[in-house]
């Protein structure tokens, strides 16, 4: 009988054309509305390293102002200190670690037509790559020994080395950048994690860094910083003094993989803030933590209170739009009472009443549901003019998201109907046959 | 065949009881052609919603074709009403969206035919009505008396036990009305059981049986009564 209710249904779409209209409207803005909301949150929340996020761990030492805490109540710092970084690349107690932080480089082309640009580094130790699974179409990461020899070796992404060397593999050529020549060791395949979890003290949505240079080449280059940096007491004068202040602008991850790694990890994170204790340093409460991926976009509000409440709106918004729905659906399936009382008079049980409507509200969804994955494309079209750059990888509408859209549409648009097609199955044949 | 036995249907309103069908009993059998007459709000209609399975009534019992029908469920009463009882009403009821090939099909639908045995029953009694030339009109592009036969054709489709008819001929003008009758008159020479509620006792006279309801009670009538009343 499926496809008898989707004749039906069809013909009586085509016949209440204007009023179908109508619905299939109401149900696609109030789509488009919340998909485009829901989309930006998936993004926003979505899991960015599913295969190890639970092995990844950020690392907090608090080293903050005794008299105050990083954040309250308790919360310790969110980077750590130059210091504290190089003390636990040396002591190296995980499977794999990385101290890293923002930084920038004027590159100069070798074609002499291009013009030198500046372009946003990472600077990093060579952990960084195998930890975070980054995929290499050339080459791959750079050694320990040239982390340890501030060697001037570079990995760029797909996008950079495109733009110097139009694509080809470019391992083992050289890149004149800030006045240095750095050797290329890598290329990056497009690699993009959204949140960009492993530094979201800035904009956690922004694009991954187009070139990566081992870390020690900051202090060895005098590179620019980008990026947080706060320190609770001065810094002095000169760069030797703020890299032994206690000014934190690095994070710092390592790669746990079991539970006895972590709790080893934090014991030795403990034992040495005690150490350091006895230095006259860390003179707050023992608060070190350890956060996995998710915990630390959780805890740094990667998913912003603001987009949560929208999502609420959004969801309202749509309900609204839902209850328009129902009322134009009942005026629709009532108007229909002297055919509804003919097919019961014909044989039509209530049941099967029900499900033709049913069908007729789900098919509506559909349409709906289309038209509201055009309006959720175009409502990302008009975050993305409306904020720019900073919102480009939040603002992607991928398979998951149309399919969740179009179901949302049919679930919503059956739940719709299902009172005006209770009342319509309860339509009593009689009183409509001699109405007639 | 169709056996009602003191059956009562009272339609109540906070303030208000009225009785519609009042120890109502009356056997309708194989091949009978009954005719119903009565003054308006006699009960003619809500014997016909019970007998058709439209409307449950409040006491008596009420089997059709052997089966008491007190106490099924809707799905049972609507597939009992499907395969038992052929519907033709004064104003067809024909579907105005569909043409004449599906308003025909729709009871056919319900039955769970096969599409080749559906258009084989529709053409068949399309044939009979003499609207096979019509399939693809719609009920608007039809005068009364073909829209009547499309929804004769739509009841016998499903080739029930009972044709219920409630006043076929009351909305046709006389020489169509006269062709209709001929028609339910030819069908039920072929053994179709027809009730048929009328107001007109010529009609009624036309039939082999006669009833007259008043205050919701029945009664039989003869020919002659029939007559002196027309």
């Amino acid at each position: 009988m499926l496809p008898y209710y989707f004749r039906l249904a069809l013909l009586s779409i085509r016949n209440n054309l204007w009023l179908s209209l109508l619905m299939v409207a109401a149900i696609a803005l109030g789509i488009g509305v919340c998909m485009t909301i829901v989309t930006v949150n998936y993004i926003m929340g979505s899991d960015p390293i599913p295969s190890k996020s639970d092995q990844l761990f950020y690392v907090q030492l608090d080293s903050w102002d005794p008299n105050g805490a990083f954040r309250e109540p308790d919360e310790p710092p969110n980077q750590v200190t130059y210091l504290d970084a190089m003390a636990l690349m040396q002591a190296k107690p995980a499977l794999r670690q990385a101290a890293m932080a923002g930084a920038s480089l004027i590159v100069t082309p070798e074609d002499a037509d291009l013009k030198p640009f500046i372009e946003r580094i990472r600077a990093t130790y060579a952990d960084f790559f195998p930890m975070f699974e980054v995929p290499f179409v050339y080459g791959g990461g750079w050694t320990q020994a040239e982390d340890d020899n501030r060697t001037l070796v570079m990995v760029l992404s797909k996008t950079i080395n495109d733009r110097l060397f139009g694509g080809e593999n470019s391992v083992g050529r050289t890149v004149r950048a800030s006045g240095h020549t750095f050797t290329v060791v890598g290329v990056m395949d497009d690699w993009s994690p959204v949140p960009r979890f492993y530094d979201v003290t800035t904009n956690p949505f922004e694009e991954t860094a187009g070139v990566f240079v081992p870390f020690n080449l900051i202090t060895e280059l005098d590179l620019p910083r980008n990026g947080n940096t706060n320190c609770w007491k001065p810094s002095g004068d000169g760069m030797q003094a703020f890299l032994n202040s206690e000014c934190i602008w690095i994070q710092f991850w390592a790669e746990l993989p079991t539970v006895t790694d972590q709790q080893a990890y934090l014991d030795f994170l403990n034992g040495y803030v005690l150490q350091q204790k006895e230095l006259g340093r860390f003179q707050r409460p023992l608060n070190n933590r350890l956060n996995d991926v998710n915990t630390w976009m959780d805890k740094q509000q990667v998913v912003q209170d603001e987009a949560r409440i929208l999502l609420v709106v959004a969801v309202l918004f749509l309900a609204v739009c839902l209850l328009n729905t129902i009322g134009l659906l009942l005026s629709k399936y009532l108007g229909r009472s002297p055919e509804i009382g003919l097919r019961r008079a014909l044989g039509a049980s209530r049941g099967t009443v029900f499900t033709q409507f049913t069908v007729e509200s789900a098919l509506i969804g559909v349409v709906g549901g289309v038209f509201g994955i055009g309006l959720t494309w175009l409502g990302l079209r008009g975050l993305e003019l409306l904020f720019g750059d900073i919102v480009d990888n939040l603002v992607q509408l991928d398979w998951v998201m149309v399919a969740s859209a179009v179901l949302l549409a049919i679930v919503a648009s059956i739940l719709a109907g299902l009172y005006p097609a209770l009342r319509a199955c309860n339509v009593q044949p009689a009183g409509q046959l001699k109405a007639q | 065949m169709l056996k009602m036995q003191q059956v009562a249907k009272i339609y109540r309103t906070d303030t208000v009881q009225t009785h519609a069908l009042n120890d109502f009993s009356l056997q309708v059998d194989q091949g009978d052609f009954v005719a119903v007459v009565g003054p308006s709000g006699s009960g003619k209609t809500t014997f016909l919603n019970v007998a058709g399975l439209l409307e449950a009534f409040d006491t008596g019992s009420y089997q059709l074709d052997g089966q008491d029908v007190a106490g099924l469920t809707d799905r049972e009463r609507s597939k009992l009403r499907n395969e038992k009882i052929g519907f033709v009403f004064q104003s067809f009821n024909l579907i105005p969206d569909l043409n004449v090939f599906d308003n025909v099909d729709v009871p056919l639908r319900y039955r769970g035919f096969s599409a080749a045995e559906r258009r084989e029953r529709i053409e068949a009694q399309l044939e009979v009505v003499g609207l096979t030339g019509r399939m693809k009109h719609l009920p608007a592009q039809l005068s009364g008396g073909q829209q009547q036969r499309v929804a004769i054709a739509r009841a016998l489709a499903g080739a029930p036990r009972f044709l219920l008819a409630d006043e076929p001929t009351g909305n046709l003008d006389s020489a169509t009305a006269a062709g209709v009758m001929a028609l339910l008159e030819e069908l039920n020479s072929k053994g179709t059981t027809i009730i048929m509620v009328t107001h007109d006792n010529e009609l009624a006279g036309r039939t082999d049986r006669a009833i007259s309801l008043r205050d919701g009670s029945v009664q039989e009538i003869s020919k002659q009564q029939l007559l002196a009343q027309a």
